[in-house]
């Protein structure tokens, strides 16, 4: 009895720093948020209680459905490339060669800049007047007069910040599936071509399904990624124009600070965030059955 | 049975005499009977804090505060920036959470709002006997008062004004002492710089920056005897024929090609390099870009007249800034106030705003030796006599938000072919009910 005692209390001790930190990052401003999104507060004036008020106001707010929907549309675009650019650039440098390793830390150092500096970036490289991009198509002969790449547009400005996060975060998925894709046993690789497989199908039969959980993991991290956008919209497009740019996450936070709505921007969040773990989930059971 | 009823009394007795103490801070100093008499030099020692917005005003918030810091070495102000779009929630955050600096400078516009929520310190009785508040910028001391308590003075002036390239003018063939006095005029040289051609535009329209608008759109609108803004619930906004017009009016002049295709994107972050480039006939911009024109482009010539509306002779102008508040919370509310009698002292506004060509925040030191031998500083000036400064509590969500309807308005006015009736009358729902709110 008393070892089985010192056991839990030595289990729970070894818990302890791990379950401080869940119940503070996230436990808690979980509760804060609900709690703030059944509220009327704006940060300078005390909390009202509005009951679900500011979730029946959400669902009536077009914009905020618009800002979803765009959002969705920036995900379904961007993560594909991610992926399969991610995948194809992994295929290209697995191999452990000087150039090869050289290209791969080429793709990889953007990762480490942050969002919002490479966002500040693109937007003078696709700016109309002082702009690279516009200077060298002009200079290519392919354009004639410069292109308004952002804020006027609401399909190029998404493609020219899809543009930039690609560049920006390519290089994450491409560790990822380097690592997985060196983690294949060599005997297999050497079966499959003593069998007379050819390199697409090694990849598609052999490489591909021993790689899938990374796949699927990298997906995971894209989507809830690019379903949180929000600097590259903030900095490059402001959610212009006429508010078809806007991403959900600018959308709460301008609801949030710059309006000082605390309680919608919390009531916003918190439907963002549920919507979140639908995909999650269907993406955490998608891994357990390949697993399995 | 009294030994057990001691102990909650002497708690509760306790807890009333806590409470008391950590009222005390937050109490008004207006209330506070004895405070000391105002001093342009710090009355305690040891730093204060103070909080600015980021954008064009860095260069004169930093001499008003290294002039401030040279003269009292022992309450030296450090001054921390703020990004300008971040201005409202981070000083909203920090009175939240306490961590509020000992004072700060706050864009105008925004102060009723923290006014109405008395998160500022009210210092009625420490300033409004000064003589320097009798000149002080009407626009400022406007929105530093609500419900006739003052809570700050101005920390510097922006107005708007037409500026006009002098070079173009003559190669156009327009005579560059005769500046446009109504919108026809404008459109009429714009017509004829544009005309130059080799990428020259007679005007510059920023299509994507709803402050850049309300500076220098807004007051065509007010000239043309328009109202803008929703003051509070129940106000109409957009009041008048010269909204329409305005409307109309820039509609044609992007159509005529009187502006640049780029102007388009323009989101508030070249919108100070325009004037400067050499190539934009007439701009509506801000008294900073003398300096900012004459850097970027020593040779040009260039002068200044006021924004103009549809009659002939009729001009507005927008008195934009920042004023000096103490949020509450604030331990240095007596060195604050130093600070402000400091900024309005003749010598500031003579030997620091004046010498550095920003406009003074007192009509009285206007006359002086450094504006007299710059007479652009002169002409922007005049603006002063004919600016407002819009009074709303919901300003952001109205008119500064790249999401909000003033934006959606004149984007569609100026881009689109929609009925301007529709574009005004949507604007016009949106803002009334967010004033409602």
């Amino acid at each position: 009895m008393y070892r089985s005692r010192r056991s839990q209390l030595i289990g729970i001790a070894y818990l302890a720093p791990a379950l401080v930190f869940v119940l503070a990052f996230t436990a808690y401003p979980l509760v804060q948020m609900t709690w703030m999104s059944f509220h009327s507060w704006s940060l300078i004036t005390p909390a009202k209680y509005v009951g679900l008020a500011n979730y029946r106001r959400a669902f009536a707010d077009d914009q905020f459905w618009v800002s979803f929907a765009f959002t969705l549309k920036y995900t379904a675009i961007i993560t594909p490339l991610l992926i399969v650019g991610g995948y194809l650039l992994a295929l290209l440098t697995s191999e452990s060669s000087r150039l090869r390793r050289i290209t791969r830390t080429t793709v990889f150092i953007p990762v480490v800049i942050g969002l919002g500096v490479s966002s500040l970036l693109w937007y003078w490289l696709f700016s109309t007047d002082f702009g690279l991009v516009n200077k060298a198509l002009t200079d290519l002969g392919l354009i004639s007069k410069p292109v308004l790449w952002l804020g006027v547009d609401a399909d190029r400005s998404n493609l020219a910040i899809i543009a930039s996060v690609v560049w920006k975060v390519i290089g994450f998925g491409m560790i990822l599936f380097v690592g997985a894709i060196q983690a294949i046993p060599r005997e297999i690789t050497e079966a499959s071509l003593v069998d007379g497989a050819s390199y697409w199908q090694r990849v598609a039969r052999v490489v591909l399904p021993l790689t899938l959980r990374t796949v699927l993991v990298v997906t995971l991290v894209s989507v809830i990624g690019s379903l949180l956008a929000f600097d590259q919209f903030y900095i490059m497009t402001a959610g212009q124009p006429q508010n078809e740019t806007a991403t959900s996450v600018f959308y709460v936070y301008l609801n949030s600070f710059p309006y000082l709505k605390l309680g919608y921007g919390a009531a916003l969040s918190i439907i963002l965030a549920l919507t979140i773990l639908v995909f999650t989930v269907v993406q955490l059971l998608l891994t357990r059955r390949s697993h399995a | 049975m009294r030994s057990r009823l001691r102990w909650p009394i002497m708690l509760a007795a306790a807890t009333l005499m806590l409470a008391a103490c950590s009222q005390g801070k937050d109490e008004t100093p207006s209330s506070t009977a004895k405070a000391p008499a105002a001093t342009t030099s710090c009355a305690g020692s040891g730093g204060l804090t103070m909080w600015e917005r980021s954008g064009g005003n860095k260069q004169m918030v930093d001499m008003l505060v290294a002039a401030w810091n040279a003269k009292n070495p022992n309450c030296k102000i450090k001054l921390t920036y703020i990004p300008h779009t971040e201005m409202v929630g981070k000083i909203a955050q920090g009175i939240a959470s306490g961590e509020v600096p000992d004072l700060m400078g706050m864009d105008l516009i925004y102060a009723p709002q923290f006014e109405k929520a008395q998160q500022l310190v009210d210092l009625t009785d420490r300033i409004s006997g000064w003589p320097e508040l009798k000149t002080a910028s009407k626009g400022h001391m406007t929105v530093a008062t609500f419900e006739n308590r003052l809570y700050g003075v101005p920390l510097y002036a922006d107005v708007s004004a037409l500026f006009y390239n002098k070079d173009l003018f003559k190669k156009a063939g327009l005579d560059p002492d005769k500046p446009p006095t109504s919108l026809a005029e404008v459109r009429e040289d714009a017509d004829k710089i544009t005309a130059l051609g080799g990428g020259i535009k007679g005007y510059y329209l920023p299509g994507n920056c709803a402050g850049c608008n309300i500076f220098t759109v807004g007051p065509l609108m007010w000239a043309s005897g328009a109202k803008i803004e929703a003051a509070g619930p129940g106000d109409e906004p957009l009041v008048g024929d010269g909204v329409k017009q305005v409307l109309q009016w820039t509609r044609d002049m992007v159509k005529a090609g009187n502006v640049h295709e780029g102007d388009r994107t323009e989101n508030g972050e070249t919108f100070h390099l325009q004037f400067g480039s050499g190539k934009v006939g007439m701009m509506g911009t801000g008294n900073f870009n003398i300096t900012l024109a004459r850097q970027q482009n020593p040779k040009m010539d260039f002068g200044i007249t006021l924004l103009p509306g549809m009659a002939p002779s009729s001009a507005a102008s927008f008195i934009g800034g920042d004023l000096v508040v103490v949020p509450k919370g604030s331990d240095r509310v007596d060195d604050a106030v130093n600070f402000m009698k400091f900024l309005l002292s003749d010598e500031v506004q003579v030997e620091v705003y004046a010498k550095a060509l920003n406009l003074t925040t007192r009509s009285d030191m206007v006359e002086n030796k450094y504006f007299k031998a710059e007479p652009l500083v002169q002409d922007v000036a005049k603006a002063l006599t004919v600016g407002r400064t819009p009074y709303t509590l919901t300003f952001f969500e109205q008119i500064n938000s790249p999401q909000g309807p003033w934006l959606k308005m004149l984007q569609r006015a100026y881009y689109t072919d929609d009925n301007l009736d529709s574009v005004i009358s949507d604007a016009k729902a949106a803002m009334k009910s967010i004033a409602n709110e």
